[in-house]
């Protein structure tokens, strides 16, 4: 990496994400987006909202994919949707079910906690690691943002795809 | 029998505080188990040689603090210490207990950040994607678990309260000593409550039986600084008001 920038350069302070305990509900979490993320000068990529532990320890990450994945669970469960990957979707098939979905039951859903939602944290940046290991773990984890822990267990900050990005792209193209 | 009298005439102290106090540590100190009765107002007359009315003042002012029960017709029973509660503005669970001279253990549930739901924005007075730190405790008094409190408090308030060990402290020492928050003013709302299944297995409560719900809103000057929930056994609490009149000029 040309610059030598590491991750402690570019990360973001966690406050400048919504904190839920696990056990808030998708319902609460939906109200939380609405407040926190979804007004024009706090939409910050990705929109996310952070699930914590009772130790105040990073669980996992809250999307709007992921709400809404939770509140209607049919629409992948359904064979044809199967793979959200693939680039053909049986129209017919969507048609058949797509009345049913985001019925009545998913009111109920939306009282299921965020954890049962959420996308755990599966790996971490040191505040000293190189913003290109970050990079390569991104799109190895296909995600776009990675919690930055000092000595391991401290959450000291995020790091996100629009900063690693942003170093990555000026670096090769110059 | 008692061979002197511990009752001192010439102290300028009241009989009945004498009494009192003579009577309170016979319960502390086992003398008079929970559960037994005490011998009766004549009984306790002949042997402190004291007035009915002494008698009467010392074992109503006991029962008032939650040491003794009267039952009517059946006699004056020691009962499980009742815990208190003064409504004076900076009366911590901590300091209570240790001016009551019970022993308590603290479990900390939760200590970690939320954003304000229904309407903790409101009462605390910030916008609605402002951090709060939560912090969820459980105090036990005798290794039984009496209070529940949960405690909300802005994060931009204290951000330091996140990395501090609390298990053992007061959040108002905390507040005051080490961070340099005086608190200035409490509003408390009392009420019955009815327990949720979480909160009477923690309190050793059936679901949905009464608990005392004392809500306090903690101010700096102005700002709210606090705004805390505490869920009390009704069994081992009870709240006294003591008004003084002031005179006027």
């Amino acid at each position: 990496m040309p610059n030598g920038k590491v991750v402690k350069d570019v990360m973001v302070d966690v406050f400048e994400y919504p904190h839920v305990p696990y056990w808030f509900t998708i319902k609460q979490a939906i109200g939380i987006i609405k407040k926190s993320l979804l007004v024009p000068e706090k939409c910050f990529h990705p929109l996310a909202v952070l699930v914590f532990d009772e130790k105040y320890n990073l669980m996992g990450f809250v999307t709007m994919k992921d709400i809404l994945k939770g509140l209607e669970p049919h629409l992948f469960k359904t064979k044809t949707m199967a793979d959200a990957d693939v680039s053909y979707v049986d129209e017919n098939a969507l048609a058949g079910i797509e009345a049913g979905l985001f019925s009545s039951e998913s009111k109920k859903l939306a009282e299921k906690p965020v954890s049962e939602i959420m996308v755990p944290v599966k790996t971490h940046v040191a505040p000293g690691d190189s913003v290109v290991k970050t990079a390569f773990l991104m799109v190895y984890n296909n995600t776009t943002i990675l919690p930055v822990l000092e000595n391991k267990q401290k959450l000291v900050g995020l790091v996100r795809m629009v900063e690693v990005y942003k170093e990555v792209s000026d670096s090769v193209i110059g | 029998m008692i061979t002197s009298n511990p009752i001192d005439r010439d102290r300028p102290q009241k009989l009945y505080v004498q009494l009192y106090d003579l009577l309170k540590g016979k319960i502390e100190k086992g003398a008079w188990s929970v559960g037994s009765q005490i011998p009766t107002e004549d009984e306790l007359c002949k042997l402190y040689e004291v007035s009915k009315a002494t008698v009467k003042l010392a074992v109503l002012e006991l029962a008032r603090q939650g040491y003794l029960r009267r039952q009517q017709g059946k006699g004056t029973f020691v009962c499980k210490r009742v815990i208190p509660e003064g409504l004076t503005m900076f009366a911590s669970f901590e300091e209570m207990m240790l001016e009551a001279g019970i022993t308590f253990t603290t479990e900390v549930l939760a200590k970690t950040v939320m954003m304000p739901t229904e309407d903790l924005d409101v009462k605390l007075a910030v916008s609605d994607d402002q951090h709060l730190i939560y912090i969820k405790r459980l105090r036990s008094v005798d290794q039984e678990p009496v209070l529940l409190q949960e405690a909300y408090i802005p994060r931009n308030i204290c951000p330091q309260l996140l990395e501090e060990n609390i298990t053992g402290a007061s959040l108002f020492k905390l507040f005051e000593k080490k961070y340099g928050i005086p608190i200035t003013k409490v509003k408390d709302y009392i009420e019955i409550a009815h327990v949720n299944e979480e909160e009477a297995g923690l309190l050793g409560l059936k679901t949905d039986s009464a608990a005392l719900l004392l809500t306090q809103l903690f101010y700096s000057g102005e700002t709210p600084i606090m705004f805390m929930r505490s869920l009390k056994r009704p069994d081992r609490f009870k709240f006294y008001i003591e008004l003084d009149k002031k005179a006027t000029q």
